[in-house]
């Protein structure tokens, strides 16, 4: 009876993950290998739209800067989100209204947030571009010593790397999860240990390293998915894929092909392959973290 | 050796280990470190919300301003004439009072049976959950529609609010669900045994004891469904549905290159959501000895 | 206890039935239920106009026959859906208002998408669910993939028939751009050209002569050269000749008038010829204007500001633009301002821009939606849309009333677009031809500011834009 209650209470979900989640992938799944443009019935064409990704420009170049981002972020974020959980988990006065800042540019929609950016690198008019001239005191957009103008948007590397930090400040979600881990970490554990004579990195190290470890793995996990997935608005708003297809990640690719040029077929081929490239990061991450976790108490 | 309770006030390095020198330079660097941490986490909004205040008619900045040189709140007044902003805020604030009561009840509701389920159950079920998680997003935008049509739901503001009836999203459901796995098991078997339902379990017992996770959700679901864009705009087809972020995109066709105006409209989309932060951040970003958000 | 769980638990099916059970998901046909759309309530859910269309359908192209079947005037609800910012918006509201002072008895659903690019997912989206517009506004460049696959209902027989309208008080060749395989699948609604827009004062301030009628290609760059100072002495340029947005469409004009072609065949492209010489040499002048003249901000000051805003805020001379910019520009205050004929070489040339009102082959009400059409794209319609100064009316009356010609306001030259519509050629209408568009759009950005060769730009965009043709 008290099962059968549980099992009523998780309906709805269940229900919302089959109608939301498990149905409209496996349709997505299937229309990868039919040729769809929405306005005539799907049409089969089996390995077709995969054989012609083998050979398009446009998906191995989202790929790589997909996967060049993925590097990037992923280990900024976790290594980002452990130092700001590190500095700010215990009390003292003022960490309450820092913990929230951390937090903050998390909770701003997407779309703002990209628009704030797309303000801030402005090459001539930004934010940004106002603390360069502070520091070195010209303003025609030049870095003095550099012949073209500078701007964040307008270099290929430096607008991947713009991506990159514009997401690091959203940190927030991960630092929140830390920190979270860091306070269930017994304080007697770190006491005994400083009494031991153990010094504050061999604390951090043997201890709470080790008890962060499922945490930090989710958190790379987490990551490590929403980098492959999420730079996609940065992409339509603050580069719209440039300079020159620089910022063209394959999420933003695929959103091309289905939203502008009607091709779903090819957009769902281009996600499953996503899907998979996706997974197989995640499994290295987990096969990694379980080789060091055993050798670690061997 | 003393004990947890003492503030760490007195412990400068927060493990009660003494109050000589070294310990007061590690305060001052902990201090600094702090402040210049909130700050840079913070200038992006204060640059957003002082490109606001510029008036209009000035010429770009070309000098790094904090504040503009004559802040007036024009652009404010001028969106509000642009855009019916009054009606898409509205429509915002429907689909979340809506949308977060739903999503805390049936993701609670899962998470509460998912942590009482025996393991074979649960187990597929949270890799289920899990590899939902993995399936970008955009691949189910064009195949929800098709769900929602079917659910004859496109066109409302129902279409929005649908998924939070569902439990929103595996992320909270997991949230919620771990939660629940760190109330020793003891606590509901006594009550079973005094003949209490399930709901009541859930309703007297489970929930306060997992509400830093709660409110987490609450936090997380709101600022979701305060800020989806795709949804509103791929699924609704009344103009006089459209929500909050759709409108800051009308903004940006419309003077793409008028920033104050552009960053007034966010401040707008972002202002609400960073009250509602500041009002339910006390439970969620404070530490809580016995019971973080965790659990215990 | 027991008796509040319970309530729960059946407030919860409750919750569940609502969100799955009623919903039938039918063809509800539009007469049936002829209820008014509601505006913000979250909990009515309107009556669909929207005939079914399931993807695996084979006859989904078949439309179902609408019940209303009233003999005389249509009724019942139809749904239109366009693109366009907050103050188009108003334009077709106004529009939707007139109409329905002209036929009370039928409601129409107006929607609006900001952005073209996401109104043509929405589009595709809601055509794949069945529940596409039954009316909707189009551009030219993007029908392609819609008149392939016959999502359109051909309006050639329903003009013909009309007791308002004839296919000869509309310009001909905004109606060639939506006439595919011979028959006309959508009505066009306007016809702007490109144009130069250029300011008065900045140029009397200078002394040189204002653009002729016939001034060709040198003395355009001659002009912007003249045009391009540096006002206070810093060593940068504060005005510029020109304010160039470097993509295909605005370079479009100039292939044409050197006798190139984007295309080997214009009535059925199987090629884009960007290498044929006389192309190249067009692009050529196009690209120098900004990688050698330097008479159009360099790359960090067109990143910084758009053209037009640059225009307004009289920092750039000219500027090439279609009539969309003219609300915009009427609001400028500084200055006076004007358009002129783009420059001319071998022929003379420049590019149309269009959009049209299609009906869609699955709508269940098709009478209401043409009387609809015929209303917006007659003289009362077109009347009110020239309001707003945004486009160039299709319809040769309107065109060539005070509607659209209005003295008392900017441009004064308004004339000049209707001198250029013989004039106007058509961008290659391809099912391909966004995905083309934005590849010859980055090569010729990057030659433009220096950041590619010209050659290697240019041989890269055919390329690419050749593999798309090829899927």
């Amino acid at each position: 009876m008290y099962r059968f209650q549980l099992v009523l209470m998780l309906v709805p979900y269940l229900a919302g993950l089959a109608l939301l989640y498990v149905v409209p992938a496996l349709l997505a799944a299937g229309v990868a290998f039919t040729d769809f443009d929405a306005l005539s019935p799907p049409r089969w064409i089996g390995l077709d739209n995969f054989r012609r990704m083998l050979q398009d420009d446009e998906f191995w170049n989202g790929l790589r800067a997909s996967v060049v981002f993925v590097v990037l972020a992923v280990p900024l974020r976790v290594a980002g989100a452990l130092g700001l959980a590190l500095l700010l988990y215990r009390s003292c006065r003022g960490v309450t209204f820092a913990r929230a800042a951390v937090y903050l540019p998390t909770v701003v929609p997407d779309v703002a947030y990209a628009l704030l950016w797309l303000h801030i690198f402005n090459p001539l008019y930004g934010p940004l571009n106002g603390l360069m001239v502070l520091f070195t005191g010209s303003f025609d957009g030049t870095v003095p010593g550099s012949a073209r103008p500078t701007g964040w948007l307008l270099d290929p590397t430096a607008a991947q790397i713009a991506v990159v930090v514009m997401l690091a400040w959203t940190i927030g979600e991960g630092f929140v999860l830390l920190m979270a881990a860091l306070q269930d970490v017994p304080r007697e554990l770190h006491e005994s240990a400083a009494i031991d004579g153990a010094g504050a990195w061999q604390r951090f190290s043997l201890l709470t390293l080790p008890l962060l470890a499922p945490f930090l793995l989710l958190l790379a996990i987490r990551s490590t998915i929403w980098s492959f997935q999420a730079n996609f608005v940065a992409a339509v708003i603050v580069t719209r894929g440039g300079p020159y297809y620089a910022t063209s990640y394959l999420p933003y690719w695929i959103y091309l092909n289905a939203a502008e040029y009607q091709r779903f077929g090819y957009a769902a081929a281009m996600m499953l392959v996503m899907l998979v490239a996706t997974g197989l990061i995640v499994a290295l991450q987990v096969g990694a973290s379980q080789r060091w976790r055993a050798a670690s108490v061997a | 050796m003393r004990s947890a309770s003492i503030p760490d006030r007195r412990s400068l390095d927060g493990f009660g280990l003494g109050t000589g020198a070294e310990a007061w330079r590690g305060a001052v660097v902990r201090a600094v470190a702090m402040a210049c941490a909130a700050a840079i986490f913070i200038l992006p909004l204060v640059w957003m919300f002082s490109a606001s205040l510029r008036p209009p008619g000035l010429p770009p900045p070309i000098r790094f301003e904090l504040w503009p040189p004559e802040p007036t709140l024009a652009n404010y007044s001028a969106i509000f004439g642009l855009l019916p902003l009054g009606r898409y805020a509205l429509n915002s604030l429907t689909v979340v009072t809506a949308a977060v009561p739903l999503t805390l009840l049936t993701a609670s509701w899962a998470g509460f049976a998912m942590a009482q389920l025996p393991r074979r159950v649960r187990g597929p079920l949270v890799a289920v959950s899990v590899m939902s998680l993995l399936v970008p997003v955009m691949s189910l935008w064009l195949t929800r529609f098709l769900v929602f049509k079917w659910l004859g739901v496109l066109d409302s503001l129902l279409a929005l609010i649908v998924p939070a009836a569902l439990g929103s999203s595996p992320f909270y459901v997991l949230i919620l669900y771990w939660a629940f796995t760190r109330i020793p098991a003891e606590l509901f078997e006594a009550a079973r045994v005094d003949g209490c339902g399930a709901v009541r379990i859930w309703w007297s017992i489970g929930l306060p004891l997992v509400r830093p996770a709660l409110t987490a959700v609450g936090v997380l679901s709101f600022v979701y469904y305060w800020s989806s864009f795709v949804d509103p705009m791929l699924y609704l087809s009344d103009q006089a549905n459209y929500t909050l972020p759709v409108a800051l995109r009308t903004l940006q066709q419309l003077h793409p290159s008028r920033w104050s105006l552009l960053m007034a409209g966010c401040v707008v989309v972002t202002l609400p959501v960073l009250l509602v932060f500041g009002l339910a951040q006390r439970h969620f970003l404070q530490e809580h000895r016995g019971s973080g958000w965790l659990g215990r | 206890m027991r008796h509040g769980s319970r309530a729960r638990l059946s407030i919860a099916l409750a919750l569940l039935i609502a969100s799955v059970g009623c919903a039938p998901g039918a063809d509800r046909f539009p007469s049936s239920a002829a209820t008014t759309p509601a505006p913000t309530s979250a909990a009515a859910v309107p009556t669909q106009a929207k005939p079914a269309a399931a993807p695996a359908n084979p006859d989904a192209a078949a439309p179902k026959p609408a019940s209303s079947a009233a003999a005389g005037r249509p009724s019942g609800e139809i749904s239109y859906w366009a693109f366009g910012d907050a103050e188009e918006l108003a334009i077709f509201e106004a529009v939707v208002e007139g109409y329905r002072r002209h036929n009370a008895d039928v409601t129409v659903k107006l929607n609006i998408v900001p952005n073209q690019n996401e109104f043509m997912t929405k589009l595709s989206a809601s055509f794949t669910a069945g529940a596409g517009p039954d009316v909707f506004l189009i551009n030219y460049r993007r029908y392609g993939q819609y008149a392939e696959k016959n999502v359109l209902e051909p309006l050639e027989g329903r003009l013909a028939a009309s007791s308002s309208l004839r296919k000869d008080q509309f310009f001909e060749i905004p109606l060639k751009a939506f006439t595919w395989n011979g028959t006309l699948q959508c009505i066009p609604q306007n016809q702007s050209s490109l144009v130069v827009y250029y300011n008065r004062d900045v140029f009397e301030k200078y002394g040189v002569a204002l653009p002729r009628e016939s001034w060709r290609w040198r003395d355009f760059l001659d002009t912007a050269r003249a045009l391009t100072k540096d006002t206070d002495g810093d060593g940068g340029i504060d005005l510029h000749g020109l304010a160039a947005e470097p993509t295909i469409i605005r370079a479009a004009p100039f292939i044409w008038q050197r006798g190139g072609r984007l295309v080997d065949d214009e009535e059925k492209p199987t090629r884009i010829t960007m290498d044929d010489p006389k192309t190249k040499e067009a692009l050529r002048f196009f690209v120098d204007l900004g990688a050698t003249h330097r008479v159009s901000p360099n790359e960090a000051e067109y990143k910084a500001e758009g053209p037009d805003s640059r225009f307004m805020r009289g920092k750039a001379a000219m500027t090439l633009n279609s009539r969309r910019a003219v609300p915009e520009l009427r609001t400028i205050k500084g200055f006076t301002w004007d358009v002129a004929a783009p420059p001319s070489d071998a022929e003379s040339a420049t590019t149309l821009h269009s959009d049209a009102y299609c009906l869609s082959a699955a709508s269940g009400n098709k009478a209401a939606a043409w009387e609809f059409i015929e209303y917006a794209i007659g003289l009362e319609g077109q009347q009110i849309t020239a309001r707003l100064g945004r486009t160039v009316p299709s319809l040769k009356d309107v065109a060539t009333s005070p509607a659209f010609l209005d003295p008392g306001q900017a441009p004064a030259n308004s004339k000049l677009f209707l001198e250029l519509a013989p004039k106007l050629k058509l961008l290659p209408i391809l099912a391909e031809w966004p995905a083309i568009e934005r590849f010859m759009n980055e090569e010729i950005e990057a030659a433009f500011f220096g950041t590619r060769s010209f050659d290697e730009a240019i041989e890269t965009a055919n390329r690419k834009s050749n593999e798309q043709l090829k899927r």
